[in-house]
């Protein structure tokens, strides 16, 4: 990989924007500071100006007040032009050019920025390596509606990192996306950002995907105004008021079980694989198998399709141990009450 | 029997020989297509196809030119196109008349009226086609850094094609037909040797010559089906 830079902090400082003829702001005064390489949600329904809030930063849409700047520059100290050229854009629907194809497609700012053919080509099939398009000999010269839905995401991506950008923006990426694919290309997508460790910013209606992607989540309420602005776990226990607790809806903690995996609980001692002794075998007879990556919200699933006390947990094919149902609920690692461990 | 006229010679000239087919005056003799096809057919085929190409060109620069007016300046679509569409609307016949006093019976009358009726096909086809550019790749472009040219050159033309390769083809098509009536005010194209023969009225003529615009429309028809071809790939990639 030829992955230099790591990324850029973006910092919006009360950035407002005012539509002309609209009486409210779009977005009202926004403070957010988003840390160099960091994946932050924008989130909320719509009206609350996350879309907006995302174009104001690569100049699609002007600042009525306030600033923003990237790295410590500011974005208007430059050119619209020459500003998106630095900053990574993908789009719903990918936005894909029709016309061209995959190798094209994912060429066009490194030929707009005028580097040479021999570069441009290294860096394509790079790129279709990391988001798992490959052999890329099978993919460069297709067309985007030869492609799955899937695909022409996963080429939108590779197409927004083309120019190493320290910044990438992403409007509800895989909102377009079969529910399948979208988990797909959700956990690719979490490891490329894990990988290339671009500061990041993607705008999604889906709480859900915002838990599942996000280092913190900012929620816009209508009105354009910032309601809460944290890291899933505490933004699901502690919602800042009655507009955050109503648009994370009723299930908020079953969400918030979803940040755990069935194997972070298992290791952390809560249960011990010794404890599968004579006698235990008795108590999970019809206990179902789990896989250690599973979420303790999925495991809980399982669990309660299951109608029985607890899971048995594998990895890689061999046991790892055992969690309760108390244990899923009431997770040491996402919870408060540490006297639900097993005596 | 007179001794003036010595046996053997005909009192009616001849005129060689003829076929049956051209002495009834049938609906179409092969024999006399082809043995008159350098001297009846051939120059009004060719100056009929150099006709249509200058009228569909210069139609083509002009209404490119103003569809990409229009659709830049939103505003000044609907004016251009009510005055294209006004053209139009003009019978053939009734312009040429129209024009004649100001450039008398000329080749070039010929070429604006034929121009006139080009324009608001290929117009509309220019600005339903870069209309028609989905938003998400435009706002796609627009993101990534391109500028306004290069928006335009690299994404909007080229996904424009398609429709303005299909209004090229309807104006071309068109203009193969009403160049015919240009026999009214130049003796040239296929409408000359057809207004002939209709007066004769000789069939072969007519038939024939009517046949050649007929097929010439076709033949560019499908020139222009095969450009659009090589141009636009990608329309034809299915996986």
């Amino acid at each position: 990989m030829t992955q230099h830079s790591t990324g850029s902090s973006i910092t919006f400082d009360r950035a407002t924007k005012t539509y002309p003829g609209a009486a409210t702001p779009a977005l009202d005064a926004l403070d957010l500071e988003v840390a160099a390489g960091e994946l932050v949600c924008l989130v909320g329904p719509s009206g609350g100006g996350k879309t907006t809030a995302l174009q104001l930063v690569n100049r699609l849409v002007d600042l009525t007040s306030g600033d923003i700047r990237i790295g410590d520059r500011s974005i208007t100290d430059q050119s619209a032009i020459e500003l998106r050229r630095t900053i990574g854009y993908a789009i719903q629907q990918s936005g894909l050019f029709p016309h061209y194809t995959v190798a094209d497609n994912i060429a066009t700012v490194p030929a707009i920025l005028g580097w040479d053919k021999k570069r441009i080509r290294t860096r394509t099939a790079e790129l279709l390596e990391l988001v798992g398009l490959s052999p890329v000999e099978t993919w460069l010269p297709r067309y985007p509606a030869q492609l799955s839905g899937g695909q022409q995401q996963r080429v939108g991506i590779a197409r927004a990192l083309a120019a190493d950008p320290p910044v990438m923006l992403m409007d509800e990426p895989f909102g377009a996306l079969d529910p399948i694919t979208r988990v797909a290309v959700q956990d690719e997508f979490l490891a490329i950002h894990r990988a290339v460790g671009k500061t990041t910013l993607f705008v999604t209606h889906d709480i859900d995907e915002a838990i599942k992607m996000a280092d913190r989540i900012a929620i816009l309420k209508p009105g354009g105004k910032l309601a809460q602005f944290g890291a899933p776990a505490e933004v699901l226990s502690n919602p800042a008021d009655d507009f955050v607790a109503e648009f994370l809806g009723a299930e908020r903690g079953l969400k918030r079980l979803a940040l755990t995996t069935v194997g972070e609980i298992v290791t952390a001692g809560t249960t011990s694989p010794e404890g599968a002794g004579a006698d235990a075998s008795i108590t999970t007879a019809g206990w179902p198998d789990v896989e250690a990556t599973m979420t303790l919200r999925e495991a809980l699933s399982v669990v309660s399709a299951a109608r029985a006390e607890g899971a048995i947990v594998h990895a890689g094919g061999s046991r790892l141990g055992e969690v309760s149902l108390h244990d899923l609920i009431a997770p040491p690692a996402a919870g408060e009450d540490r006297e639900g461990v097993r005596a | 029997m007179s001794d003036f006229a010595p046996p053997g010679d005909p009192a009616i000239p001849d005129y060689g020989q003829a076929s049956d087919c051209v002495i009834n005056n049938g609906a179409f003799c092969t024999d006399w297509f082809i043995s008159q096809w350098s001297t009846v057919f051939w120059p009004p085929l060719l100056s009929h196809i150099i006709m249509v190409a200058i009228a569909v060109s210069i139609g083509f620069v002009i209404a490119f030119c103003a569809g990409l007016l229009a659709y830049r300046k939103k505003w000044l679509a609907g004016p251009i196109g009510m005055a294209a569409t006004f053209l139009y609307t003009l019978p053939p016949l009734a312009l040429f008349q129209l024009l004649v006093p100001f450039t008398g019976l000329s080749l070039l009358t010929v070429e604006i009226a034929l121009v006139c009726f080009t324009l608001v096909i290929i117009f509309q086809a220019v600005l339903v086609g870069l209309s028609g550019v989905p938003d998400d790749v435009r706002r796609a472009a627009t993101g990534m850094g391109l500028d306004r040219n290069q928006l335009l050159f690299k994404v909007e033309l080229p996904l424009a094609l398609p429709s303005i390769i299909s209004g090229v083809r309807i104006a071309t098509v068109l203009t193969v037909s009403i160049t015919t009536i240009a026999a009214f005010v130049v003796d040239d194209g296929l409408g000359s040797p057809i207004i002939k023969a209709v007066s004769s009225p000789f069939n072969t003529q007519f038939v024939g010559a009517g046949a050649l615009a007929v097929l010439l429309a076709f033949a560019l028809d499908g020139l222009l089906v095969l450009l659009g071809r090589v141009l636009t790939p990608w329309t034809k990639a299915r996986s």
